[in-house]
């Protein structure tokens, strides 16, 4: 909704992200803070800030599968590993450069999300959970038995840096201007698959898949796009993450990384993308803001002891996401669009 | 007036090189060591003791040995959540901010999210878990005090085959899960030994099971109608207590091997009474920590006594004083080669390398240690201790069963 007296007056306008003079400002802003931050910030933010950033790529896809398509999925870290993995073997076995072992990692993880969107066509709700825990089981097992030359088994892969022209892309802050091109890519990819046809299909199968099916969507299709689409965004997030560590193991792909990341999108915001990358902001900066005031707490107060302080910020940051849950179930995106709303309606009141 | 003749100049230059010698004596080079620990994370309800015994450790060699030297250490703590995403985002802050000349690491997250970056920062990290196979590669920025799991339990293999008797192989069971890389590279170490030795230890089976397996009662029988005589679990204490129960189902005993993360004690408490634990083992290449008076009891009293140490005397206290204390000699034999004021941790890794550690030097907590370009870990020359439930209590089976030598797996 624009503010009053803002009127699209054309299919192109109407369908526009970025609609008003103010908002191309605001955008601009955005972007030169985003292009200036390693420049402007100490090398911890930016490590955070890079963290975001891959997080974000692997929720937004988590919000395009279970935020818009409805679909419940708790297996978004398994499909971040395996597209990991394909990165690292890409990498590592063939000798393929960053920006094509990224994509083919992406891919990979879309074949392996595939395989689970069929399933979601018979089941839902509570067995699709299950089906998806399943995937991360699949996913460990997997990598742990199939022969050890194939992806390492328990020993992990090691990468080298990504490299571009000659150049290797092995410090803080050239690593951030790589997660920052493709988490851009890939969160505009995303407002121009929510406003498409698929985008439409996506919220109508979620809202009545019996209802959509009849008014002519093809719902075992749609699902399973759901989550080929959204195993697509964890495996290029997980390709980042491989280039950003340079070493992939199982145990940094578990069924707790993927708790998380769907407390980013509830504390975000369902059924939006920006809620996606609010969800990872919050969150992220939550969590990061108590590990880095621990130690300095503990070093004020040696009395309390690490365990006692770095335990308080815990069930600190749990009560954080409870009140969440409490007081807006729907996330802080609802919150933002009330606000909205109510400025953007003013002097009227309705 | 003559005001500068020679005596008065002589004088001057004579106690300005006191003064100069006094303040150089007085001058401080202060470092810093990262620690990090998981706080809040899933082996938060034993980190308690591992970071209690940390710093007071640091606080001693302060008073007593770097108040010689010229050097100060501070070290700060940091929850990684024992999670490698966190240390990764946590270490640029730590390397910008504290720029640690030594880290002291806990578990496989460190290792997994700081291997590739240590060579380039010059930072090595001492670790206080035992090592893993996936990681014995060389070059090493990243030391293991201990040698991998899979050693350890080699060195209690051939301490209990010798303690048997006879020449046939030690039949073994191992009991396992495939949920962490961490314990598949357990077994297949003990599994790739078997192989090498098969006059010494024969592996009957290899069991997988969940994480925490609650019934056990069908693999243990299978097991001990092999002839098992010791079954080895390395993973957690809710696999020793399933197993337990199984024996205890089928009305048979044969010795459960555990490590130092789910020793006799803590699996005990877990089973419900320790005495249950009578005969089982534990082995780790660290002091046991019983009520012996030991080198290693007698200076973990001192720091009780003389530096508000509040850590129990526990298994995981040992392994915070171990990985700490070869970090304070490695850093004491970097000052010795490069100067109290230049040390860096490229010094340290080099001093690593270069100096034996010797056990007296540690207060026995652990063997002498030789590091070597070609692993993490010594390869040779290592001794565990074996600890134990006798007669109800808590003893010391073995304090320095020889660790075999093993090929890579």
């Amino acid at each position: 909704m624009d503010r009053a007296g803002v009127f699209a007056t054309s299919f192109g306008r109407d369908q526009a992200l970025i609609r008003t003079r103010q908002q191309w400002i605001a955008f601009a802003l955005f972007a030169v803070l985003l292009v200036a931050l390693p420049y402007v910030v100490g090398p911890r933010l930016v490590a955070i800030s890079t963290a975001m950033m891959i997080s974000a790529v692997v929720v937004i896809g988590l919000q395009i599968n279970t935020g818009y398509a409805g679909q419940v999925n708790l297996g978004q870290a398994a499909f971040m590993g395996v597209g990991a993995y394909a990165a690292g073997v890409c990498a590592t076995k063939f000798g393929l450069p960053f920006w094509l072992s990224i994509p083919l990692g992406g891919c990979a993880a879309a074949v392996f999300g595939f395989i689970f969107g069929l399933s979601a066509v018979r089941i839902k709700g509570f067995y699709l959970a299950l089906t998806t825990i399943a995937a991360q089981m699949l996913f460990h097992f997997m990598i742990l038995n199939v022969p050890s030359s194939w992806f390492g088994g328990s020993n992990g892969l090691s990468l080298e840096p990504a490299r571009i022209f000659g150049v290797a892309l092995d410090t803080d802050r050239s690593i951030y201007f790589l997660c920052l091109v493709v988490t851009a890519i890939m969160t505009f990819g995303a407002y121009g698959i929510v406003r498409s046809r698929h985008g439409r299909a996506f919220v109508a199968v979620r809202d009545d898949d019996v209802a959509s099916g009849m008014m002519g969507v093809n719902v075992v299709r749609t699902k399973a796009t759901a989550f080929l689409i959204g195993a697509f965004y964890a495996g290029i997030g997980g390709g980042l993450w491989a280039y950003y560590v340079r070493f992939v193991a199982v145990d940094q792909f578990t069924l707790f990384h993927s708790i998380w990341f769907i407390a980013m999108i509830i504390v975000g915001g369902m059924g939006s993308v920006t809620g996606a990358l609010i969800g990872v902001f919050i969150i992220t900066a939550v969590r990061e803001s108590f590990v880095t005031l621990g130690p300095s707490l503990v070093q004020s107060f040696p009395a309390l002891g690490g365990d006692v302080v770095f335990a308080l910020m815990n069930v600190f940051l749990g009560g954080i996401i409870a009140a969440f849950l409490i007081f807006e179930p729907r996330g802080l995106m609802h919150r933002w669009t009330i606000l909205k709303r109510s400025y953007r309606l003013w002097p009227f009141p309705y | 007036m003559k005001i500068f003749n020679r005596q008065n100049i002589a004088g001057a230059i004579a106690a300005l090189g006191i003064l100069s010698t006094a303040t150089a004596a007085n001058a401080q080079t202060t470092y810093n060591i990262a620690s990090m620990a998981d706080f809040t994370g899933p082996y938060a309800d034993v980190m308690k003791d591992l970071i209690g015994a940390r710093r007071p450790a640091i606080e001693w060699w302060n008073a007593e040995v770097g108040s010689k030297l010229g050097i100060k250490l501070n070290s700060k703590d940091y929850d990684h959540r024992y999670d490698a995403a966190q240390v990764a985002s946590l270490w640029p802050g730590i390397k910008a901010e504290l720029n640690p000349i030594v880290v002291l690491g806990v578990g496989g997250p460190d290792v997994a999210a700081l291997q590739g970056r240590l060579p380039a920062d010059k930072v090595p990290m001492i670790m206080s878990t035992a090592g893993y196979g996936f990681a014995w590669k060389p070059d090493p920025w990243i030391f293991n005090p201990r040698p991998t799991y899979s050693h350890e339990a080699a060195a209690f293999f051939e301490w209990y085959r010798g303690k048997r008797g006879g020449t046939g192989p030690l039949k073994v069971a191992v009991i396992s899960s495939e949920a962490s890389p961490a314990y598949v590279d357990q077994h297949k170490g003990i599994e790739k030994y078997a192989k090498d030795n098969p006059d010494k230890v024969e592996v009957v089976e290899v069991v997988f099971t969940e994480v925490q397996p609650t019934d056990l009662t069908t693999q243990v029988n299978r097991v001990l109608r092999k002839g098992a005589e010791v079954i080895s679990i390395q993973t957690n204490t809710a696999a020793v207590v399933a197993t337990k129960r199984a024996m205890q189902a089928v009305g048979k005993k044969v010795p459960i091997l555990m490590s130092s993360h789910n020793g006799v004690l803590d699996s005990g408490r877990a089973v419900g009474d320790v005495k249950q634990m009578e005969g089982d083992f534990e082995v780790y290449a660290m002091a046991v920590p019983t009520e012996e008076k030991t080198p290693s009891r007698a200076f973990f009293d001192m720091l009780t006594a003389k530096y508000n140490m509040k850590a129990q005397w526990t298994v995981t206290a040992v392994q915070g004083l171990a990985q700490t204390l070869v970090a304070l000699r490695a850093i004491e034999a970097a000052a010795a080669k490069v100067g109290a004021d230049k040390i860096t941790g490229e010094s340290i890794r080099d001093a690593m390398l270069a100096t034996d550690i010797k056990s007296d030097r540690i207060f026995s907590v652990l063997s002498d240690l030789d590091f070597t370009n070609e692993a993490p870990f010594p390869v040779k020359g290592l001794k565990a201790g074996i600890g134990t439930i006798k007669d109800g209590k808590y003893a010391a089976a073995a304090q320095d069963a020889p660790v075999p030598v093993l090929n890579k797996w």
